[in-house]
């Protein structure tokens, strides 16, 4: 009869109430870039195919090529057109080539990736040592010394953008030194100023934040805790405050690896990497608007699923974060 | 004359019944205390009369008119608990308090006024609230509240976040000009010894619920419901010693329930001293909610069994 | 008060001075280098075609001849003026948008927080690339799609920061006087977030300075015959083989600039943020203090002798805690009382041996079971000295269990394996009366209530034999029917296991009620030490019970109130703290620094002129109630 003191705040996990929220959010987010691609064409001002054709095509090609596209349809027949043609993996076909979009997608998105996903790997193995070094010997603020140097040089790393620590690297090891092929070639030696160039930045960022994280998580009761326990400090810092301080980490880390994918686009163009990111620019500059539409897409997509994965691994990392969404 | 009515006012937020369907009045010039621990639901209460939370049930009336409907500057002010962050850290002090006035002449000479009631320099008016003390700041937010010619005033914990030496000064300026201007208030704490030195009448509160009312002498000497009894055992008090009145008592060390999953029938029940745990015959306090009949029996007890005896059996 | 000087304040920082000069060259340049060189900029020059650096041309010439140093100078105006006209879309449209959900009804303000919530998701570059596709390649074009696509970081942080400020009591102050809706969004939220949004602008104008950059250098941005840094660089990067600084000069001018922007905001944001004043070192002052130290007794656990804790400050060291003698006895519990920065709590650090450096703990003598505190190994100390902190919300690791966090006492003390260690910790929660104990153990923090974390972390110190148990405000944040359970329960405990207890509190009658006897601080000394039954003789301790309202302090009478306030810990005056505040000060007090002396059996009082006859105001009588 005394059941009801037993507090009912243990029943059932939050966890299919989480993913069930975040699942949603993940579908509405998709839903809004996919509708954000499909307006682009029709926000573009004046006539999308004219302005792709120029001037000086007749006006039977550009009558052809918007019954092609289906631009004289109503816009929400257009839409639904656009959808199915998703839902079957159908993106159109390129304006300046002829090719289907899939297909060109199909060709450049490998390079895109052998180029993220290894300068992802050198951001974590690098920063997160560096960040969390740099916090346990500047603490409380101990030596002024390393802590200036440490958020100068950072600082200065962080504000250069990839382009220019693309052309830096360029010009200092593949032209000065001629360690490195300037742009294209073969083999490992080709990633490595790219890589490099995409990495810098980040790493940078990522290398502040985590020290930023664990020198308040250092600060925290909890910590003192610990060390009332008189644990020895490895544990202390390992066990107590580092997994406290890549909570934050993360979130902020999300955003920081969602800004590379960007970033590819810019170094793939320095050093004429045959990505998706040269492929935009030049699509861009020849108003191939259907490659266009397909290659925002993936990126967008890309992005919902990487902050989709960050949100995953931080219910995982936080036992409280499902619930503190509740 | 203007009375403070709550007429069975409930609010929620979400699945969360922080107030649930609480009866109150705080009559024309009386000081009503409102006690109860964190979590009780007083300040959401006083909250929802200043219509900063939402009622969701029930009305909140200021002389009979119901203070949703009450004109946008309303003769109803608050002063809360943290002075720290209740005073904007950009305004005058003197502005701040200018601010709440009506419009029209004189407001220069009528914040000089009320600092000078609040005991301090007219001459500050112009100081950032950064360069004062918590007690200090405080000051300044009553007479803020005083500045909108309240009828009513509500004091939610205010001296709460102030050292005892502080405290002191602060309570007796609000008791002064609480006779003075013959405010209706109401003041809420967690502090029984407070509530009870400022408050001519006591309502305590439990999980959103008010379990017992009644003047204040009466209530603390002669308390109905076991909560309040527990309450005023567990005030701390030079004069007792913690061990003094009960042995090994399992009840003691009982949780507080969880606001969000209230348990059935009586809230208190899974710690009450004279509840099924101790009487396991009791089992009226788990299936009955003893709010209905509380109206009848002596400070309105929401206990079946209030100053131990059982009002009703046929359950 | 102090910010209108924080700018001032973070140019005055060596980071922040060099920026601010970068800042204001970068701003002039943009303002003459087009009047003084514009001509010379365009000058083609058929005869020196692609050369690299000369007399003439530093950093050499471009395809068509033209010098790329003044190049590089002139384009600084359009480069940074596009930047900043970028910034101010971007925040301009960032501020309507993040504001407009407090103005607008609440279901169309919802809709809007959800638009700028997914734009946020997407890079800044991203989005100005699909922008530049609706708004055309071109200055244009760029200008509106860096502006726009800047604008939803600045609406999430309108948001965040007025959602803050919104959430303050001043603004619902300012609600219930009346104040509407509009009037409230500009008196009290922006001017309350206008620093730090000015800042983050500043800091914004470097990256869209960047951003554009960027833009430019794919093409996408500026078009010729127009130029800026962006497309001087695309077209050194051609010729890298043949001029590197081609490439270089507007690479670094980029740097520079965007930097200058960077730097300056980030100084600010530190200063305001952190007030990070540059700490004055040297040996912190130790004044000779007015102790007379008699022999601890002989079963002591704790011996405190002339403790002082200093801690750095702006201007020099700050001693919250000034020469602090006693002894706790085994077994005994001894409560020290006093108001908010009085130096109870770091004491109580101090004597744990948990002030963090760059605090600093001296004294002639501090022992604990023994054996000086600094020699004692951490097997010792984590096994026999026991710590209660205050916030039962935050004293725990968030992200590990219960139990866990117990177990690794045992784990680390006393070798045991993490079984063993577990089925201690199960064993120890079952002590402090955890119901249900092997499942709570497994379970985090935060499915525990207040009162429950609080008994968790007694058992924590149970989890050796503690001789002494420090408990620094351990029922504060708890309500009192719980507050009663845990000071039982530390009374229970210390029965059970002869612990001493240390209960540091602000509150008298607590202390009253649970120690034999209790220190009395004030601005960083002893002023007191008594029996806790025995009659007060300092004026602080007597005005403190005096002001303590209890349930049978006379309603009919006005509570009794000590006039001003403590000192600063870096103010306090000659003499005796106290006699700026106490109503029996003499010309000695004000000049001489009372020690603290034996004044009867187990008291010790540090005042001039000690009161020794019993107060009146308390009466006894009622306390049968």
């Amino acid at each position: 009869m005394t059941t009801a003191a037993a507090p009912a705040r243990l029943r059932g996990g939050p966890w299919p109430a989480f993913a069930a929220r975040r699942l949603t959010r993940f579908a509405v987010s998709l839903w809004a870039l996919v509708t954000a691609a499909f307006l682009m064409i029709h926000l573009v001002p004046g006539d999308p195919v004219r302005a792709a054709l120029g001037m000086t095509a007749p006006a039977d090609l550009v009558r052809a090529k918007r019954l092609e596209l289906g631009l004289d349809d109503p816009l929400w027949v257009q839409y639904g057109h656009y959808l199915r043609g998703l839902v079957t993996g159908d993106l159109g076909t390129s304006m300046a080539s002829g090719q289907p979009v899939t297909q060109v997608i199909g060709d450049r998105l490998p390079a895109t990736l052998q180029l993220a996903v290894p300068a992802f790997a050198v951001v974590v193995a690098v920063a997160i040592p560096v960040g969390l070094t740099f916090a346990v010997l500047t603490r409380g603020g101990r030596r002024r010394g390393s802590e200036l140097a440490f958020t100068s040089v950072s600082a200065f790393l962080a504000a250069v953008p990839e382009f220019l620590v693309a052309v830096a690297l360029v010009a200092l090891l593949a032209v000065g030194l001629g360690w490195f092929p300037v742009a294209g070639g073969d083999g490992a030696s080709a990633y490595v100023l790219p890589v490099a160039a995409l990495a810098t930045g980040p790493s940078a960022v990522l290398a502040r934040i985590v020290r930023v994280e664990l020198l308040s998580v250092l600060g925290a009761d909890f910590v003192r805790t610990a060390r009332a326990k008189r644990l020895p400090a490895r544990l202390v810092y390992v066990r107590h405050a580092l997994p406290n301080a890549l909570t934050a980490t993360l979130t902020l880390g999300g955003l920081m690896l969602t800004g590379m994918v960007a970033g590819t686009v810019l170094v793939e163009n320095v050093f004429a990497w045959p990505g998706l990111g040269s492929t935009i620019v030049q699509s861009i500059l020849q108003k191939d608007y259907p490659l266009v539409q397909g290659i925002v897409l993936v990126y967008g997509v890309g992005v919902l699923l990487v902050n989709l994965l960050v949100d995953v691994v931080l219910g995982l990392l936080d036992p409280r974060s499902a619930i503190r969404e509740a | 004359m203007s009375a403070l009515e709550f007429d069975a006012v409930s609010v929620r937020y979400g699945r969360l019944t922080a107030v649930d369907g609480v009866s109150l009045t705080v009559p024309s010039g009386q000081v009503v205390g409102l006690v109860g621990e964190s979590g009780s639901g007083k300040s959401t209460l006083a909250r929802a009369a200043a219509g900063l939370a939402p009622v969701s049930a029930g009305r909140v009336r200021l002389d009979g008119v119901d203070v949703r409907r009450l004109p946008r500057r309303r003769p109803l002010q608050m002063v809360f608990q943290d002075p720290y962050s209740s005073l904007d850290p950009r305004m005058a002090i003197g502005e701040s308090i200018a601010e709440a006035m009506p419009r029209g002449a004189g407001r220069r000479a009528e914040v000089a006024r009320l600092l000078e009631l609040v005991n301090l320099d007219p001459d500050r008016a112009d100081m950032l609230p950064g360069r004062l003390s918590g007690g200090q700041r405080q000051r300044v937010a009553l007479a803020r509240a005083l500045a909108g010619r309240p009828k009513v005033l509500i004091a939610d914990e205010i001296t709460s976040a102030l050292d005892v030496s502080v405290q002191g000064a602060v309570l007796n300026l609000v008791r002064d000009v609480q006779r003075r201007l013959a405010l209706s208030m109401l003041f809420i704490s967690h502090n029984l010894a407070v509530v009870r030195y400022v408050s001519d009448v006591v309502a305590v509160m439990y999980l959103g619920r008010i379990v017992e009312a009644g003047p204040a002498a009466q209530v603390l000497t002669d308390p109905q419901h076991p909560y309040t009894r527990d309450l005023l055992a567990a005030a701390p008090s030079a004069h007792r010693s913690l061990l003094d009145d009960t042995g090994d008592d399992p009840l003691a060390d009982t949780e507080p329930a969880d606001p969000h999953h209230p348990p059935s029938g009586c809230r208190y029940h899974p710690r009450c001293p004279i509840g099924p745990l101790a009487h396991p015959d009791r089992t009226v306090c788990v299936t009955t909610d003893p709010a209905g009949e509380a109206a009848g029996r002596s400070h309105s007890a929401a206990c079946h069994f209030a100053a131990g005896h059982p009002t009703r059996r046929s359950a | 008060m102090a910010r209108r000087g924080t700018w001032a304040a973070a140019l005055r920082t060596p980071v922040g001075a060099c920026s601010a000069v970068l800042l204001a060259l970068v701003v002039v340049l943009a303002a003459l280098a087009p009047l003084l060189w514009g001509e010379g900029a365009a000058a083609i020059d058929t005869d020196a075609i692609g050369q690299g650096p000369s007399g003439a041309h530093p950093f050499g010439t471009d395809s068509l001849g033209r010098d790329l140093l003044l190049r590089t100078l002139v384009a600084t105006r359009l480069s940074v003026g596009l930047a900043v006209l970028a910034t101010a879309i971007g925040a301009g449209t960032g501020v309507v948008l993040g504001t407009l959900p407090s103005v607008l009804p609440r279901r169309v303000g919802r809709l809007l927080t959800a638009v700028v919530d997914i734009a946020v998701a997407f890079p800044g570059l991203l989005l100005a690339l699909f922008l530049a596709v609706i708004f055309g390649v071109g200055t244009h074009g760029a200008v509106l799609a860096i502006g726009f696509a800047t604008a939803p970081a600045f609406a999430r942080l309108v948001q965040t920061l007025s959602a803050s400020v919104s959430g303050r009591d001043f603004v619902a102050a300012a609600r219930i006087a009346g104040v509407g809706r509009i009037r409230l969004l500009a008196r009290h939220v922006l001017p309350n977030i206008g620093e730090p949004l000015v800042v983050n602008a500043t800091i914004g104008a470097g990256s869209a300075l960047l951003a554009f950059a960027g833009l430019s250098f794919l093409g996408i941005g500026v078009q010729a015959p127009d130029y800026d840094w962006g497309r001087l660089l695309r077209e050194g990067l051609d010729g890298i083989y043949v001029t590197p600084v081609a490439a270089l000069a507007p690479a670094a001018a980029v740097v520079l600039a965007g930097l200058a922007f960077n730097l300056v905001g980030e100084t600010v944001a530190a200063v305001v943020g952190v007030r990070t004043h540059a700490t004055r070192r040297g040996a912190p002052p130790l004044p000779a203090a007015p102790s007379a130290p008699g022999e601890p007794p002989a079963d002591a656990v704790l011996v405190v002798e002339n403790l002082r804790v200093a801690f750095p400050g702006p201007s020099g060291w700050t001693v919250p805690v000034r020469g602090v003698s006693f002894s706790v006895r085994a077994g005994e519990a001894i409560g020290v009382v006093g108001e908010s920065g009085s130096g109870k709590s770091l004491t109580a650090l101090a004597v744990s041996r948990l002030v963090e450096a760059p605090g600093l703990v001296t004294a002639d003598r501090l022992e604990f079971a023994g054996k000086a505190l600094a020699e004692a190994s951490d097997r010792e100390l984590g096994t026999a000295l026991a710590m209660v902190f205050q916030d039962p919300m935050t004293s725990f690791n968030p992200a590990r269990r219960v139990g866990g966090q117990l177990a690794e006492v045992s784990e680390q003390h006393h070798g045991l394996s993490r079984r063993q260690a577990f089925a201690r910790a199960v064993d120890r929660l079952a002590a402090v009366r955890v119901p249900a104990p092997e499942r709570r153990a497994r379970q985090y923090p935060h499915e525990f209530s207040g009162g429950m974390r609080q008994r968790a972390m007694i058992g924590m110190g149970l989890m050796g034999r503690p001789k002494l148990i420090v408990a620094d405000e351990p029922t504060t944040a708890l309500d009192v029917t719980v507050q009663r359970q845990v000071l039982r329960l530390l009374a229970r405990t210390r029965e059970a296991e002869g612990a001493a207890i240390l209960l540091i509190s602000h509150d008298i009658a607590v202390v009253a009620q649970t120690c034999e006897r209790m220190l009395v601080m004030y601005a960083g000394r002893i002023v007191e030490d008594l029996p806790s039954g025995a009659a007060a003789q300092h004026p602080y301790t007597r005005a403190l019970l005096a002001t303590t309202v209890d349930l049978d302090t006379d309603r009919d009478r006005p509570l009794e109130v000590i006039p001003g306030r403590p000192p600063e810990p870096g103010q306090v005056p000659e003499g005796c703290a106290f006699a700026a505040r106490c109503p029996l000060a003499s010309d000695r007090c004000r000049a001489e620094d009372p020690v603290l002396e034996p004044a009867g059996d187990g008291h010790r009082v540090a005042c001039w002129h000690p009161q020794v006859t019993v107060l009146s105001g308390q009466s006894q009588e009622e306390g049968a109630a």
